[in-house]
């Protein structure tokens, strides 16, 4: 009899569970196909945060959730807690967001993370620099960027990865760039927007660097005197599109397409013919964008679908005359990039370069110049110090074993140790890191010759060409 | 009652000895796959090792089918039927271009590689590429009638204007024979370069192109240089030979209708370069050469890659009637490139020599004349035209399907099923992974780029640190049971090479996932095919000075009446079915530039085709590993041999064919191969 009692007990209790357990597969997510949007009230040209410089976070700035298919329903608050919070990054499942909030009005931005499901958030970082523009890695991970200090007088904002739960904080870039708004390509490499700051600021580029920090390099040189101000997106038919100005103080700008496979010569204007600006952009389908758009100054930004073949703007999806919209993207699990391997061994302490020949620059690759350099050394330059000269092998190869995770740049000397060109971009080397490259300021899309470099013959160079080194005082082993 | 007690008992004991057993067999489970894969999570499946790759029995049977791949095709005259080599069912298959089916399966030889109908298209001729001979087929009958001659490997194929003459390039004897079908005698047989593959003979019929796909012996280092073989038809004898500087694995060759450029399929390898990185192009890109057909022409070379895809494996080249666009399949990236031609010849005609040769190490150049890129199914290969050129069809090896694009929309209209197994096996999944470079970064070269054909590309690569390890391309047949792997045998098993240390190192992009691995491993391990050594074994007999050789590498004394020390014998390293003990040694060859190891016993079988040899590839010949890199004995006792003997041992090393082709008997795959005696059946019952 108890037998049978219990025996009906457990019977129920597995129908529940299984009913259970459907009706949880069955459930919707809450925001399932919603748009998330950053918005703010305040004028956009009077509310950029003065602590997070050269980009555009807005105090008081409020991540809300639409649902594009019921027009009645009022936004959903995501940010409610938050004195100000932006840059919404999506998982692969859909089912979690990064954001970068300040809790309250004088505290450092953080990055937080959103639980769909139940709404609820937890703090990721926990820094008193700013920690801002996360995104998610393949790896679960995430990436994003940090105030960090160069010298004694400069800071920058360097690219950053560490665990969901703010462990293993890593920082992955370390020229005296600052590298915000990063997202990750479908190849697994995290593109971002790059800007010099010393010894001079220059023009914004977007940059690409593997999780691990290796191999950045250039992947689109921003227009001269613009404005770069989004991250890029990647669409499911290899594009990356992102809002970029031609004037570098312009809110707002076009949207720009440029393709995967030649990003440096594939840029195209999606909306020379549309007048006004655009604020945000991400990819819905395969042939819609998101967009924010306002048609004049006098105007908010609004959201808009965008058909990316006829260029042309079509229903708008939202408009509020008290908000600007100032980030848009769509909540849907999407496929996750590759998990990139990496050949970072932090208990190296120096990374390898390899040139093949100092003498070919792009001038040679387009024209039929005559013109010969005759370069014979290197000198690689610090943030504030030589770091030291070689000569080069008769080639023009140099093969180099530089101090890992420091910056330097490369400019070419003649015999008397006259400068014949002047020193390139920022460059580092992540610890065990080879990288090689086929010239000074070589047209990125040349492969080299195969050739083997005399250099490759014999043991690199160390760099620094420091007495402490020499001297044994310090050990690069 | 009591019985029912015994029966609690026993199965009471059943349950505790089963639990003693299972922990730790379950942990000696785990320490055996660790170390196996390299890596501590890989699923505890017995099957992944123990199921998927056997070669042999029930359960090989059970799991494995066979595919039709088909590999080249050739058109009718009224483009009404499509002949498609079916390469591993040694099958040339008719198919009606209007219904889209399959009408006969005609059997040739063995891996047939090319089919060419004659001017009026009432006969094929099929180059059976592991048969030697050329099946001669009336298409009325759909009957082999005939069977050719040729040198050894024949492939491509080509007919003389005036249809007297059989042009049969022999990709393993590196020649070209000419036959007269009058005669079908071989009238000549003419030097190539080296593995040559494609022909084609120009539009006037005054030259016949011939593309090689190994570069020319050269020491590491060294510009690479492949050669085209130019034949005056009229002569018969070799025109001249273009050498196509750091180029190799020239597939096939086409010429423009008006036959101002001959354009073959290349690939342009990095291995003089430390492969420091992946990314830029720096370990191999892909695209054409040019040869243009006027006094002092130009040879030219662009790539078909961009800056961040690559488009590896180019294999086949056609050109439309009207000259404006050529067809290029990426059999890496399934994908088929469109190019026009026009373009190109824009592009190269204020071009000087120096922009020229920046053209060909730059991944932009390929927007200016790649109009197009069609994606195919898995692995396309051989490529036709319909004689008016509005249709396309593409051979997709791996899908066992034909393609049909339609060239001036430069859409996909069609496919052709060709009625092959349609079940997709783990070793098939296997072969399309290897083929594919999908899992190297950004595409830029799949397992197939260095082991052509499952094979070896002949280079030398520098994957270690710069300057250092080089390391010479091994041949993946018969590999299974030849572990550990890698010349320095760091890898004890395939899972190793192939897993986590080889995406950080050498594909540079997300590792295989377990599945995937698993199949790769199933196909390396029983997939892989290869011909059977007719150069040097033709049958089960060997000849009088292999047989002299053969006791020379058995023996355990030496000319002068001493005993030999066993661990310099050749037979005691090199013993077993597949020539190798498993085990390391000294053979004195370890460079400078090379870190303190013992060497990897290499296997023996099909070493015929694998130069160059020793670990570094410094060695261009097997005589050289004796001559020149151990003039002490290091490698096993030689120096009392005379000039005469040594070639004996030479000429029996090269004797040696994989375990599949050993026997003479009725297990032997070449001699009794269903489809071999059905070919032989119909060639008897034709006389």
């Amino acid at each position: 009899m108890l037998l049978t009692k219990s025996n009906t007990i457990i019977k129920n209790f597995l129908i529940a569970a299984c009913f259970a357990m459907l009706f949880n597969a069955c459930k919707e997510q809450a925001t399932d196909g919603m748009i998330v949007m950053t918005q703010v009230a305040t004028n956009l040209v009077n509310s950029n945060d003065s602590s997070v410089k050269d980009i555009l976070y807005h105090s008081k700035s409020r991540i809300v959730a639409l649902n594009p298919n019921k027009s009645g329903e009022s936004l959903m608050v995501l940010s409610k807690d938050f004195f100000s919070a932006c840059a919404p990054n999506i998982s692969y499942d859909g089912k979690q967001m990064l954001f970068a909030a300040q809790k309250n009005q004088n505290d450092p931005w953080q990055i937080w993370e959103l639980n769909f499901d139940n709404l609820k958030y937890k703090q990721v970082t926990d820094s008193p620099q700013n920690a801002i523009d996360p995104t998610y890695l393949p790896d679960g991970t995430i990436a994003f960027s940090k105030t960090v200090s160069f010298n004694k007088l400069n800071t920058s904002l360097a690219l950053f990865t560490c665990n969901l739960d703010g462990t293993n904080l890593k920082q992955i870039g370390f020229n005296p760039n600052a590298h915000v708004a990063s997202s990750v390509l479908m190849d697994g490499r995290i593109v971002a927007i790059s800007q010099q700051m010393f010894p001079y600021q220059s023009d914004k580029n977007f940059m690409i660097l593997r999780p691990d920090g290796t191999k950045e390099e250039l992947f689109y040189q921003g227009l001269k005197g613009g404005n770069l101000q989004t991250r890029a997106c990647e669409t499911s038919d290899g594009k990356l599109v992102f809002i970029e100005s031609d004037n570098r103080n312009q809110v707002g700008g076009n949207v720009i397409s440029i393709n995967y496979n030649r990003p440096l010569h594939s840029r195209l204007n999606l909306t020379s013919n549309i007048n006004g600006d655009f604020y945000a952009v991400s990819a819905l389908n395969a042939n819609k964008l998101l967009v924010s758009y306002r048609a004049s100054k006098s105007e908010r930004f609004a959201l808009f679908e965008f058909n990316i073949e006829d260029k042309t703007l079509e229903q708008v999806i939202y408009k509020d005359n008290d908000f600007d919209v100032l980030e848009v993207v769509y909540i849907q699990k999407h496929e996750r990039p590759r998990k990139l391997p990496s050949e970072v061994n932090l208990d190296s302490k120096t990374g390898l370069l390899l040139c093949q020949d100092i003498n070919f620059t792009a001038a040679q690759t387009t024209t039929d110049s005559t013109s010969t350099l005759n370069a014979t050394k290197i000198e690689v330059l610090g943030i504030d110090k030589s770091l030291g000269i070689v000569s080069v092998e008769k080639d023009g190869s140099f093969y180099l074993k530089i101090i890992a995770d420091t910056p330097f740049r490369i400019q070419t000397l003649d015999q008397n140790n006259r400068v014949v060109k002047g020193p390139g971009s920022w460059l580092y080397l992540r610890p065990s890191e080879r990288r090689g490259c086929v010239g000074c300021h070589e047209d990125p899309e040349q492969v080299p010759e195969n050739r083997q470099p005399l250099s490759a013959n014999n043991n690199p160079v160390l760099i620094p060409v420091l007495a402490e080194v020499l001297n044994n005082k310090v050990s690069l082993k | 009652m009591k019985t029912f007690q015994n029966l609690l008992m026993l199965l009471a004991l059943s349950l505790v000895l089963g639990l003693i057993a299972y922990f730790p067999g379950k942990k000696m489970a785990r320490i055996h796959v660790n170390d196996k894969t390299a890596v501590e999570d890989h699923p505890l499946s017995c099957i992944s090792c123990h199921y998927y790759s056997q070669t042999s029995g029930v359960i090989s049977k059970l799991i494995n089918v066979d595919y039709l791949s088909p590999f080249n095709l050739a058109l009718s005259n009224d483009g009404n039927r499509l002949y498609v080599i079916a390469q591993d069912a040694n099958a040339l298959l008719v198919v009606d271009t209007k219904s889209n089916k399959v009408l006969n399966k005609i059997s040739v030889g063995m891996h047939p590689h090319s089919v060419i109908l004659n001017a009026k298209g009432t006969l094929a001729y099929v180059s059976n590429e592991w048969s030697d001979k050329v099946s001669v087929i009336d298409l009325q009958a759909s009957k082999v009638i005939d069977s050719l001659n040729t040198g050894n490997g024949p492939a491509g194929l080509s007919l003389s204007a005036d249809g007297q003459f059989l042009f049969v390039v022999n990709a393993f004897s590196s020649n070209l024979s000419i036959i007269n079908l009058n005669s079908k005698e071989e009238l000549k047989r003419l030097n190539t370069g080296n593995n040559p593959t494609g022909t084609v003979l120009s539009p006037n019929g005054k030259s016949l192109y011939v593309t090689s796909r190994r570069a020319n012996a050269a020491p590491y280092g060294e510009t690479l240089i492949s050669d085209l073989t130019v034949i005056d038809t009229k002569s018969q004898s070799v025109q001249k030979r273009i050498g196509m500087e750091s180029a190799y694995i020239m597939e096939n060759v086409a010429f423009t209708p008006s036959g101002d450029l001959a354009i073959t399929t290349l690939i342009r390898p990095k291995n003089n370069i430390p492969s420091v990185q992946v990314e830029h192009g720096w370990m191999m890109n892909h695209g054409i050469g040019l040869v243009e057909q006027k006094e002092n022409g130009r040879v030219i070379q662009l790539l078909l890659d961009e800056p961040n895809t690559f488009y590896p494996d180019p294999f086949d080249i056609v050109i439309t009637p009207d000259g404006k666009k050529a067809f290029v399949s990426s059999s890496g990236v399934n994908v088929i490139s469109v190019i026009a031609i026009d373009s190109i010849r824009n592009l190269l005609a204020n071009a000087s020599p120096k922009m020229l040769k920046m053209y060909s190490n730059n991944l932009g150049m390929s927007s200016r004349f790649v109009i197009k890129r069609l994606t195919t199914g898995a692995n396309p290969k051989g490529l036709a035209l319909s004689p008016d050129g509005k249709r396309l069809y593409v051979a997709e090896q791996l899908e066992d399907k034909i393609a049909v694009i339609n060239t001036e929309t430069l859409e996909t209209v069609n496919s052709i099923d060709l009625g092959g197994p349609k079940r997709i096996t783990v070793a098939r999944q296997g072969r399309r992974l290897f083929n594919n470079a999908s899992h190297t970064f950004q595409n830029q070269y799949a397992c197939y780029t260095c082991h052509p054909d499952t094979h070896e590309d002949g280079l030398t690569y520098n994957f270690a640190a710069v300057g250092r390890n080089l390391a010479n391309v091994i041949s993946l047949r018969e590999i299974a049971g030849t572990a550990p792997f890698k010349w320095n045998g760091t890898n004890q098993s395939i899972y190793k090479q192939d897993g986590m240390r080889f995406s950080r190192f050498l594909t540079r992009t997300e590792t295989f996932n377990y599945d995937d691995l698993d199949a790769l491993v199933a196909y390396v391990k029983t997939g892989i095919k290869y011909p059977p050594n007719l150069m040097y074994h033709p049958n089960a007999e060997l000849t009088a000075s292999q047989l002299r050789g053969k006791e020379f590498f058995e023996r355990s004394v030496d000319n002068e009446g001493k005993l030999i020390p066993k661990n310099n014998r050749c037979i005691t390293c090199h013993s077993g079915p597949r020539y190798t003990n498993l085990k390391m040694a000294d053979v004195g060859t370890l460079a400078s530039t090379d870190d303190p190891t013992l060497f990897d016993t290499p296997h023996l079988n099909d070493i015929y085709s694998a130069a160059p040899y020793l670990h570094d590839g410094r060695a261009k010949t097997l005589e050289e590993i004796w001559t020149v890199y151990s003039t002490k004995d290091e490698h096993g006792r030689v120096n009392d041999l005379s000039k005469i003997q040594l070639n004996e041992l030479i000429d029996y090393l090269k004797s040696l064919r994989g375990p599949r082709y050993n026997k003479a008997d009725s297990n032997s795959l070449f001699f009794k191969s269903k489809n071999e005696k059905d070919y032989e059946n119909s060639i008897k019952k034709t006389y």
